[in-house]
């Protein structure tokens, strides 16, 4: 191949070999620049039975994948910016590689967002977002990349261009390919552009911080209850353990953030009903417009992600730990057990409304593992299942960091198969080795 | 390919006569299924093809059926009979249809086609000999019954079912039948026959006649007697014609439009002097609004029919439109009301008896969920398709608290049926006509005021 | 049940035999006579005879059925309550008709965590209404909600007035239960957890048309009743004005639960169809707008609404006075498509989306067509996501007055798919659209689908010839060239 790769480990000696301890490794990078490059790419690694790891943020080289180097990175980095944005439609359509800041900080001039709040905004791009299927605690309301995303342009890995979906909010033609690439971990094409409904963004915003000590956790629970089974309209009823609620405000007790997003009037009529009905003992903050921006943006950085895990002496796992609603209480509760039988920290929140969790588990490297068998034990307990999205690559090794095969999976291996038979990409990344 | 299949699955409608298979006159009107879309809005309305979940059993399904003999697609057979015979006539369908889909009419259309293709043998020629032609058109036979059964096991009709083996639950069923029955009660003909008009309470301010109705007058006389009393006591004159027979509703239904419309002239003749024509029995009701369908071919007597159609109104719609004195003694009862099909579906009366209800002091109305789904009554119906009947009756039992005391309706037939469906249910439920709980009630305040001037009279001396 | 004479069993195709012994002779339809009700669905433009209908009462027999059509080469295909605007019921090859009625039945509620088990034959309006008591709704509302199935909306990802807040059908399933084409029964996402590790096969299936596999069981999401919900009925004397006033909503940052629009042909349908409201018979454009949420903030939306149309020139704008109004007001909406019976003898429903910064242009287009053919269009839509319903009015008995509606069915979707649109939003591809997909997708996309098909369906024997154009490829040529023969 003659593409203008370069080789990392030449540029940037210390920092690279960091980020090399989380494997998919490419020995050269490409940058392309345009689709066409891209297509020539992949098509040229196809035929040669090259492999290639795909990756544009570089936030999520610790998710996924027990191959530690493929013969190249593809970046998407430099295949960026707004391809068409069309106010009055609410929809717009933007290259993978741009970050999810750069994305909301273009839309904000027109008053609307997309409705998405992965981790890490500055760093993650929409490509990887929607790749990895990564979501926040405000999918409560809006929903998760799979209700967002209407459209794509996905590159095959011999190189032809596929559109799927379209650029309508509201669209059955064909079979619904978009949700194929969801989530699909870069396994069946790369991304190239993404079609998304928009918001407008909310006229008024607040967030009421209700915590409770640890014996009264129950209380909280129910005020979570209370608040589903009202008419209330919370963005986000996300819980966060004590040890997350102290890294975050300050306070070692169970919190619920309970998130408004509407009119004025209307977000102070439910701030107050919360302020009516929270358990006695209870103590509530109400953020409002700003105040709580930013707290949703400190609260974006707090798990460690591939760049800004560093640290030589412990080991760090993001565990995402997927449940019926209510379990996310249930399962919080009983991680403490956790912390204490295998001496690692744990730091929690997840989604009362939506059961997405997210577990940071920290502590020497056999114990973090231990401590994510025990995770995915309770949870599997309760039908969920637990999914590493961050761990060293020699660990990753150790675990099956998706939780072993489902009864369908041969239905994977066939879809695999069918669009990647010479598994050029991404290979092994995926759940079962695909 | 796709094109010829396009251009095959689009065979004209019967427009000529030649590739229909129905027989020349009064065939299934082609305007009437045009409108139909298939759109399937009718499905759930159906009781039949909520029970069957089969398609041929719902309204859209008959209707493509209907419409297919007029393109030489099907036969006039029993194929087709089936289908068309197991539909209730519940007009439900009609209701729910956005296009007014005239279903009922198509249907009695239908088996008039069939009737005459197929004339009935065997055990339902019978049972249909019986009731249609032997029974219901002789006002005089149906007066020297004591009951229905009586009159089954006389007429040898017994014999005929047993010996042809034709249906096990025949008898099981005419037996829970029998057990349901009211006490016979006076009939208003016999009464009032040498009545020429009954007076109004005070000043008259319309007189209206009264179709007394076949079963109605015989089984439920006391009915025919609270719907005069209720008419007079709103200073309403009432004239019983003595020509009116039976409607001829059961006769349509069943295919012989013959008969219908022999019975239809000698209504429309008998009521020709009249101005209203008051009915309280939402079968008969249906039927003479719907006269002038049976006339198709004959301009001169559908002319007439009409006019005679636009006499007709059901009793509680009567009431509420001329005003009516809302009655002061409380009735304190816990009730419930059963839309007749042919009331709510087939006339569009649905408010005016609930308010009826509403008005009577002390009542506890309760609105039943499914409230206009057919009970499986449906005129012989429940003697004719008996398992159909029960699995609607069950349907309709489920919808009826358990806790309500009466059960209120506008139809005899309705009557019969829900009175079977309360026995098997083990239930307390009463089974009411709405008039008749109106008439309780100025009983009632009668004999209040009666009571006070006696006392006052008493007090004075 | 029902006495009919039916062939005794010798006499019949050993095959109907065999599904006799799977769901028993009640549950078997085989007669021409019964058959013929189900030689089309909701579109009637195309009509062909199944095999047979069979009704299983459960998943284990769905399967069997399904094993033995698999392993005897007979194609199938599964049916609800066969409403479809598309015609993907439609058994264009002899097809046994798998019908799921009979699986009709609420499994499970769990308020708790928001989800209801439900069989796919379960009615969608009984859904909400058997949860409604509790101030729970199921969200999808198709028009035809009153009678089609929770299965049949997973098939053809259904719609409704509502989707434009609340989403679509594949936005309200958690989990799925399926028979796939050669008889295995699968589980995806049991319980509802949400993103499944894996190939997000859920979302591939809805929205398949039947063409993937056979639902058996679904989980729904299910929504807490808004606490309050205003409704506004406003008319204009100008398309043009009605149009406007749909982005300007939009665009005022308001996310209302449903716009709709219909245009003067679409209200002189609904005012002669069984749910009339009376509106003034000379107006060009109604729009009814639904807002929901918090009760507090719903009055500022709404006068916001209100003055948006009065900056469209409206010629009058009225809120719901009561719950019964608004009932009135809808019931005369969703019954649209039917009601048009009432003013035409045939119609042939269209299912565009476009940019809803587009509708003046396209709404201008289609009323070209309408006049280039010489039919009447009604549009009765869903103007907030820009999904067109352009019903063409026609009568089949005057010769070549269909093929002249299919053509401007036909030239409509262009029209759509000219501005970035799509040929359908919620009806399906089904027969109807399998030509137009050519004017949204390449050959290579079509066949990328085509490919995703035959990992699950490789012998093309569940609802075949549906969704795709034919033929779309070399392998498809070869195949109809053989079919051809073999039947030859």
């Amino acid at each position: 191949m003659d593409f203008q790769a370069s080789h990392p480990g030449q540029q940037n000696g210390s920092s690279v070999s960091l980020v090399d301890r989380f494997g998919n490794k490419g020995a050269a990078v490409v940058t392309p620049k345009s689709e066409d490059e891209i297509s020539e790419i992949l098509q040229k690694a196809n035929q040669e039975g090259k492999s290639v790891s795909i990756e544009s943020g570089g936030s999520k080289r610790g998710y996924g994948g027990i191959k530690e180097n493929y013969d190249y990175t593809l970046s998407m980095a430099e295949y960026k910016g707004v391809v068409e944005h069309n106010v009055g439609d609410m929809t717009v359509t933007v290259r993978a590689g741009t970050t999810i800041t750069e994305l909301q900080e273009f839309l904000q001039e027109h008053h609307q967002m997309i409705a998405i709040d992965p981790n890490w905004p500055d760093q993650s791009t929409i490509g990887g977002v929607i790749a990895a299927n990564e979501s926040g605690p405000k999918r409560l309301k809006y929903g998760s990349a799979r209700d967002l995303v209407i459209g794509l342009r996905v590159v095959y890995p011999d190189g032809q261009v596929i559109r799927t979906g379209g650029k309508v909010v509201k669209n059955v033609a064909g079979y619904d390919m978009n949700k194929l690439f969801i989530g699909a971990m870069g396994t069946l094409g790369v991304i190239t552009e993404i079609t998304m409904k928009l918001r407008p963004i909310p006229k008024y915003e607040s967030l009421v911080q209700v915590s409770a000590s640890e014996d009264r956790i129950d209380d909280l629970k129910q005020l979570g209850v209370s608040i589903q089974d009202s008419m209330k309209e919370p963005v986000t009823l996300e819980l966060l353990n004590p040890a997350l609620s102290k890294k975050m405000i300050n306070r070692e007790a169970y919190t619920l953030l309970i998130a408004f997003e509407d009119v004025e009037k209307s977000c102070r009529d439910q701030e107050e009903w919360i302020e009516k009905h929270k358990p006695d003992g209870c103590y509530a903050e109400v953020l409002t417009q700003q105040e709580a921006q930013n707290f949703w943006k400190t609260f974006r950085s707090h798990a460690p992600n591939s760049l800004t895990d560093k640290a030589a002496e412990i080991t760090q796992a993001v565990v995402k730990v997927a449940s019926k609603n209510m379990d996310v209480y249930q399962i919080m509760k009983e991680s403490k057990s956790i912390e204490l039988e295998h001496d690692v920290s744990v730091e929690a929140h997840g989604g009362l409304g939506h059961g997405i969790s997210h577990y940071i588990v920290s502590g020497k490297g056999e114990e973090v593992t231990a401590a994510v068998y025990h995770l995915r034990r309770i949870t599997e307990v309760r039908k969920g299942y637990a999914v590493v999205k961050h761990l060293l690559y020699d660990l990753r090794n150790q675990i099956d960091i998706w939780g072993g095969k489902t009864s369908y999976f041969f239905l994977f291996e066939g879809i695999k198969h069918t669009i990647d038979p010479n598994n050029t990409l991404n290979h092994q990344r995926f759940i079962g080795g695909i | 390919m796709l094109k010829e299949m396009a251009a095959s699955g689009q065979t004209a409608p019967c427009s000529s006569a030649s590739i229909s298979n129905y027989f020349s006159s009064d065939h299934p009107d082609e305007n009437k299924w045009m409108d139909c879309v298939h759109c399937g809005m009718c499905l759930e309305a159906c009781p039949t093809y909520l029970e069957t979940g089969q398609e041929q059993h719902s309204p859209r399904g008959r209707v493509h059926l209907i419409k297919s003999v007029a393109e030489g697609k099907i036969q006039l057979n029993e194929q087709f009979a089936d289908p068309v015979f197991q539909c209730l006539d519940c007009r439900a369908c009609t209701t729910a249809c956005p296009a007014d889909v005239d279903v009922g009419g198509l249907i009695e259309e239908a088996r008039g086609q069939i009737r005459q293709a197929m004339p009935l043998k065997g055990w339902k020629g019978a049972v249909s000999m019986f009731f249609l032609k032997g029974l219901f058109p002789y006002q005089e036979r149906m007066h020297t019954l004591s009951g229905l059964l009586k009159f089954y096991q006389r007429s040898g009709l017994q014999k005929v079912v047993r010996k042809t083996g034709a249906l096990k639950v025949m008898p099981d069923h005419l037996a829970n039948m029998e057990s349901i029955m009211p006490a016979i009660k006076p009939s208003v003909q016999k009464k009032y026959k040498d009545v020429d008009v009954i007076p109004a309470r005070g000043v008259p301010k319309a007189r209206v006649s009264m179709l007394t109705g076949c079963i109605m007058d015989v089984m439920f006389g006391d009915i025919n007697q609270s719907t005069i009393n209720v008419l007079t006591h709103n200073d309403n004159e009432v004239t019983i014609p003595k020509k009116q027979t039976c409607c001829g509703a059961l006769h349509v239904h069943a295919g012989d439009r013959k008969t219908g419309r022999k019975l239809a002239k000698q209504n429309i003749e008998a009521f020709e002097n009249s101005e209203k024509v008051v009915v309280n029995a939402a079968g008969c009701g249906c039927a003479l609004k719907e006269y002038p369908e049976l006339f198709k071919d004959d301009p001169e007597w559908k002319a007439r029919a009409e006019a005679f159609s636009e006499k007709v109104e059901d009793v509680s719609k009567y009431l509420y439109d001329t005003g009516y004195e809302k009655p002061q003694s409380p009735l304190n009862k816990k009730i419930t009301y059963h839309d007749a099909c042919h009331l709510a579906h087939g006339q569009g009366v649905r408010h005016e008896p609930r308010q009826m209800l509403k008005d009577i002091p002390g009542v506890d109305y309760t609105e039943l969920s499914n409230a206009d789904t057919c009970c499986g009554s449906a005129g012989i119906y429940n003697i004719t398709n008996p398992e159909m009947a029960e699995a609607v009756l069950d349907r309709k039992m489920e919808d009826v608290p358990q806790e309500v005391e009466m059960i209120s309706m506008g139809n005899p037939g309705c009557m019969l049926q829900m009175a079977m469906g309360v026995q098997k249910y083990g239930r307390k439920s009463e089974i009411v006509h709405t008039v008749q709980l109106l008439d309780w009630a100025y009983q009632k305040d009668k004999q209040m005021i009666q009571g006070d001037r006696s006392k006052a009279a008493a007090e004075k001396g | 049940m029902f006495k009919n004479k039916k062939k005794k069993k010798t006499q019949r195709d050993p095959h109907i035999n065999k599904l006799i012994e799977i769901v028993g002779e009640k549950e078997v339809l085989y007669e021409d006579a019964d058959l013929l009700s189900y030689d089309c669905d909701g579109f009637t433009v195309h009509r062909a005879m199944p095999k047979a209908v069979v009704f299983p009462e459960n998943t284990e027999e769905v399967a069997a059925i399904v094993r033995y059509c698999s392993i005897n080469d007979i194609p199938f295909l599964a049916r609800g309550a066969g409403t479809g605007l598309s015609g993907g019921a439609i058994p264009l090859n002899r097809e046994v008709i798998i019908s799921l009625v009979k699986m009709k039945h609420l499994l499970s509620v769990d308020y708790e965590n928001r989800q209801a088990v439900v069989q796919p034959g379960f009615v969608n309006l009984k859904l909400t209404n058997s949860i409604s008591d509790k101030g729970y709704y199921y969200a999808p509302d198709p028009s035809s909600q009153y009678v089609c199935t929770i299965g049949g909306n997973v098939a053809e990802n259904a719609g409704g007035a509502h989707c434009l807040k609340y989403g679509v059908t594949t936005n309200h399933i958690l989990g799925l239960e399926v028979v796939l084409p050669n008889g295995e029964i699968i589980e995806i996402s049991e319980d509802g957890v949400p993103d499944s590790p894996g190939y997000d096969v859920m979302g591939l299936l809805t929205g398949s048309e039947g063409t993937l596999g056979i639902v058996t069981k679904i989980t729904v999401r299910i929504l807490k009743n808004p606490e309050g919900k205003q409704t506004v009925l406003a008319y204009f004397d100008h398309i043009e004005d009605g149009s406007r006033a749909v982005s300007d909503i939009i665009s005022a940052g308001i996310v209302p639960a449903a716009l709709e629009m219909m245009d003067k042909t679409a209200i002189e349908g609904v005012e002669a169809g069984s749910y009339p409201v009376g509106h003034p018979d000379d107006i060009e454009a109604l729009l009814l707008i639904e807002v929901d949420g918090i009760l507090a903030g719903i009055e500022e939306q709404i006068d916001q609404i209100l003055s948006v149309c009065k900056g469209r020139n409206v010629r009058e704008v009225k809120v719901a006075e009561s719950e019964e109004e608004r009932g009135r007001w809808w019931a005369n909406r969703k019954t649209g498509f039917g009601a048009m019976g009432a003013i035409s003898r045939d119609y042939l429903v269209q299912d565009g989306v476009i940019p809803r910064s587009k509708l003046p242009e396209v709404l201008k287009n289609i009323s070209e067509i309408s006049k280039e053919s010489g039919l009447r269009i009604a549009n009765i839509f869903h103007a907030g996501d820009g999904n067109l319903h352009p019903l063409i009015l026609f009568d089949s008995s005057n010769p070549g007055e269909t093929e002249k509606a299919l053509k401007a069915g036909t030239a409509c979707l262009k029209a759509c798919s000219d501005v970035g649109g799509s040929i359908t939003g919620e009806h399906g591809v089904g027969i109807e659209k399998k030509e137009e997909m050519r004017f949204v997708f390449t050959d290579e996309e079509l066949e990328a689908q085509i490919k995703i098909r035959e990992v699950f369906n490789p012998d093309d024997l569940l609802n075949k010839g549906k969704l795709f154009p034919t033929p779309s490829r070399c392998m498809d040529v070869k195949k109809i060239v053989k079919d051809t023969v073999a039947v030859q």
